[in-house]
């Protein structure tokens, strides 16, 4: 089988069976989508796969066989971060993080598919994610300020490109 | 290790899927990959229908085919064909479970371990859909009703039905886009002007509602009707005497819709 | 107060953005085994014949049991000299559905659930307890060896005890008694990063233990007690956490997998399904309060009786420090000079319960504050004015005799009197924290008073 994982052409080793999400975490070590639920329940996996938004963890990666696969690392680098990237950096959309990648690929399918900054309808591309720690305004608020084609002042919100890494893995 | 079969045409599925014993099928996969992740379901051998070309909708004069494949998403635009179609898909799971999930594993899933699951099936009860299937003795088109009495062992290849002259659909609110549906109810006014009533959120399948068909013209009679023909689901989502009291104000409000429809 | 109201840099801001962060699970370590648990499958019973042979005689399988723990009772305050009473693993009998008896770690997700599934043992149910209320009983069944509540309280009482000014009086002097109970459910912390943790065995001999502990100092301590290793054989890495909300302040995961690592000497990971963490994993704790006013009917509160039973699940974990804050908070945000509080620690069948988000204080809140409307609705008084009324002052003195030296309860109440639109007497509308004198000063409330200066 072969996937294009963020633009990159990709041999997959894995059964057919395993779920997309345990090809790219497990065989790949592309680790920004999450095992929130393993049942589709949380969107804390979610990427997209030829441009649609998708439970990773629902996918047998054998139905996708050929398909194109984006990730959150495929959106953009801390050196050059994507719209949705920089919105949820300045409207503080992450508080710990864990939901964050499913969320901004969520946003991603809705801005790309032409979404509006309607609270509403952000909502409603949003409705499959769960943030425990419960930021959804500013999550929406990250969205809306994307669709309205804002730019962001990073130097006042982001200030350098400081890491969480777990004992000093990059 | 499964043997994963992955057919590349209609036909090959049929002969791949043959009587279906020991076969697990998987469409969008929405409820199978989580019993395998969770090794609840260990398969042999494995029918995944993504490139079994056995998806899309297809319009044919009055009569309406859903592959069985088709994407739950893709019925949000039979709209101003059938309203309560396209009004109970919409209400289904999120956008992104939609877009995976499919008609024939809305038809086939079974009983959840928290709740009644199978969204569409009371839709497509009250449209008197027909379900083609294939199996043990080959092909068959029969009633959904029929075939949602027998369907294991079955292949459903596609769902058919006649454009009603209007339709209806009223469901209970449910907490959170991922329960299952607590209740809901269908409406059907047939091009002949027969009125078919259905229910989805009881316990098992979803079921047609006869007794309260027979008032319909009377939504307040028809709804206190409509609790004799079925068995309420107790669970974590919602009480069976929960169920029983609001079936007869959904079905009211269906009823009610169809008239002004009219 | 420079970052109050500007805009300030998030240190991992870019990171949860770009998804570098690496959260316990990113963490890659090669050949890292996988663990899974066998747990309860009943709610209460004695437990005999357990056998993890077929287990740990398939390849690659380590197999965790009670007998595998040098110390297999330490409680997460031990430390502070509050008893054990929670086995690391069940032994001979198990208290609560999803306890865990035997831990495995396995070269493969699949492989460690084939082990788990090879285990078994006999289960001899009891009855099982699931309500607070119903296990305090003095005819219930009893549920733990050492009784149905915790009784290591001061001077080894079995309850949290606060006794204030003269209670009888109070009564005897009451225009009205006013009697609510409540009861606040349980509460899961559903973090959408279930419990996870790593830990790898190093070849200077120590054991890096990583982990999404949001109390890293008690995880260390508790795995080292149980291990009974010195503290510098653990290098506990932790501060990413992917929501704890206070569920992730108890050790579940990290000193069972070092216990695999030693025994294997290899890395293993313990990833908790989210059907663990709903089934197996702490709660907030369900409480049952019931409160009696002595009350005037021009809205003076004179004292208050309550019981309380905290709801410990099976076992006690923080249960006795949570009582602990709710006594001292007993009476909410308002001044009540005469109290007798009796608080209990009960044990259930239900999953042990734990912290989240204030918790011993959120329940007392819940109750107060539906008491003060209750009040006020009996009384037909203002629910506003009542409040601000018995509010707490700048030297009034808190249950356990704490003078206030900076309470927020009036411009609080005022504030949300606003908020609301709720049009208060110019006598109210005015209203300040400073010291009670005048009308707000009667004499109940004299003997009270406390000194802000000496606190």
């Amino acid at each position: 089988m072969n996937l294009t994982v963020n633009g990159v052409d990709t041999t997959i080793e894995s059964g057919p069976l395993t779920s997309l999400l345990d090809v790219l975490r497990e065989e790949l070590g592309i680790t920004s989508a999450k095992a929130g639920c393993e049942q589709g329940g949380c969107g804390a996996c979610t990427v997209l796969v030829n441009g649609a938004s998708r439970r990773s963890c629902l996918t047998p990666v054998a139905s996708i066989d050929g398909a194109a696969v984006t990730t959150v690392e495929g959106l953009g680098s801390p050196e050059h971060m994507s719209p949705v990237q920089q919105a949820f950096t300045h409207h503080y959309a992450a508080q710990c993080g864990f939901c964050t990648s499913g969320m901004m690929m969520a946003a991603q399918a809705y801005i790309e598919g032409g979404g509006s900054d309607d609270h509403e309808a952000i909502q409603e591309a949003l409705g499959g994610h769960v943030c425990r720690c419960t930021g959804y305004v500013k999550i929406i608020d990250a969205v809306a300020a994307v669709a309205r084609g804002e730019s962001f002042d990073l130097s006042v919100t982001a200030a350098g490109t400081a890491m969480t890494n777990i004992g000093g893995m990059a | 290790m499964a043997e994963v079969l992955i057919p590349a045409s209609p036909s090959e599925a049929v002969s791949l899927y043959g009587d279906g014993a020991g076969t697990t099928v998987i469409a969008g996969g929405t409820v199978v990959m989580p019993e395998i992740t969770y090794g609840r379901l260990t398969p042999g051998r494995v029918l995944l229908l993504s490139n079994a070309g056995l998806d899309g909708v297809t319009i044919d004069g009055t009569t309406i085919t859903l592959g069985a494949t088709t994407r739950i998403d893709t019925l949000a635009a039979l709209g101003d064909q059938v309203a309560a179609l396209a009004t109970c898909a919409d209400n289904i799971a999120d956008g992104e479970i939609r877009g995976q999930a499919t008609v024939g594993g809305n038809l086939c899933v079974s009983q959840g371990p928290e709740a009644p699951r199978g969204d569409l099936q009371g839709v497509l009860l009250a449209l008197d859909a027909t379900v083609r299937s294939a199996g043990a003795d080959g092909e068959r088109t029969e009633a959904i009703e029929e075939f949602l009495s027998h369907r294991a062992g079955r292949l459903v290849l596609d769902v058919s039905f006649e454009r009603p002259s209007a339709s209806a659909f009223s469901a209970l609110d449910y907490p959170h886009t991922h329960e299952y549906t607590v209740l809901a109810v269908t409406g059907v006014r047939a091009a002949d002007g027969t009125i078919r009533l259905a229910a989805t959120g009881l316990a098992g399948t979803a079921s047609r509602l006869h007794a309260a068909e027979a008032l319909a013209s009377d939504p307040t009679a028809a709804g206190a009707a409509a609790v004799g023909d079925c068995s309420f689901a107790d669970d974590a989502l919602a009480s069976a005497w929960y169920r029983e009291q609001t079936l007869p104000v959904l079905v009211r409000r269906v009823l009610n819709q169809l008239e002004e429809s009219a | 107060m420079k970052a109050v109201g500007a805009r300030v840099p998030r240190y991992d801001g870019i990171a949860h953005a770009t998804g570098r962060t690496v959260f316990v699970d990113d963490v890659r370590i090669p050949g890292t085994l996988w663990v899974k648990a066998f747990r309860s499958p009943v709610h209460n019973a004695m437990m005999t014949n357990l056998d993890t042979s077929k287990a740990e005689a398939m390849k690659g399988v380590h197999v965790i049991t009670s007998e595998s723990v040098p110390l297999l009772e330490y409680g997460h305050l031990s430390a502070l000299g509050i008893p054990a009473d929670e086995p690391l693993l069940a032994k001979d009998e198990v208290r609560y559905l999803g306890q865990p008896i035997a831990v495995v770690a396995a070269p493969s997700e699949e492989a460690a659930m084939a082990a788990v599934a090879a285990i078994t043992a006999d289960f001899e149910e009891q009855p099982a307890l699931f309500d607070v209320r119903k296990a305090f009983d003095a005819d219930a069944p009893v549920i733990h060896d050492k009784g149905n509540w915790y009784t290591h309280f001061e001077d080894e009482m079995d309850r949290r005890q606060i006794r204030k000014g003269n209670i009888e009086e109070a009564f005897d002097r009451a225009d009205l008694i006013v009697q609510g109970v409540y009861r606040p459910a349980a509460i899961e912390h559903a973090p959408i990063e279930t419990q996870v943790c790593q830990v790898v065995p190093e070849a200077n001999g120590r054991l890096t233990i990583y982990s999404c502990t949001q109390a890293l100092y008690f995880s260390m301590g508790v795995v080292a007690a149980h291990l009974q290793l010195p503290l510098n054989k653990l290098k506990v890495v932790g501060g990413t956490v992917g929501g704890g909300f206070g569920g992730k302040v108890d050790t579940a995961t990290e000193t069972m997998c070092a216990l695999l690592a030693q025994k294997s000497g290899k890395p293993v990971k313990w990833r908790w399904t989210r059907e663990e963490e709903f089934l197996c994993s702490s709660t907030r704790a369900p409480w049952h309060m019931e409160v009696a006013d002595a009350v005037t009917k021009d809205g003076w509160i004179l004292g208050r009786k309550m019981l309380t039973l905290h709801d410990a699940g099976a076992y006690s974990r923080f249960s006795p420090y949570g009582l602990t804050k709710h006594s001292f908070h007993h009476t909410g945000a308002y001044s009540i000079p005469n109290l007798e509080f009796n608080g209990y620690v009960v044990y259930t069948n239900r999953t042990p319960t734990t912290a989240m988000r204030g918790f011993g204080v959120t329940s007392v809140s819940f109750a107060t504050e539906t008491h003060m409307s209750r009040i006020a609705l009996e009384l037909g008084i203002d629910p506003f004015e009542l409040r601000l009324k018995n509010a707490n002052r700048i030297g009034d003195t808190s249950p356990n005799q704490i003078p206030y030296t900076d309470p927020s309860t009036v411009p609080t109440i005022l504030a949300i009197a606003d908020a609301v639109g709720h049009d208060l007497t110019p006598e109210y509308a005015g209203m300040t924290p400073a010291p009670r004198s005048g009308d707000l000063l009667p004499e109940h409330l004299v003997g009270q008073l406390g000194n802000p200066e000496a606190h």
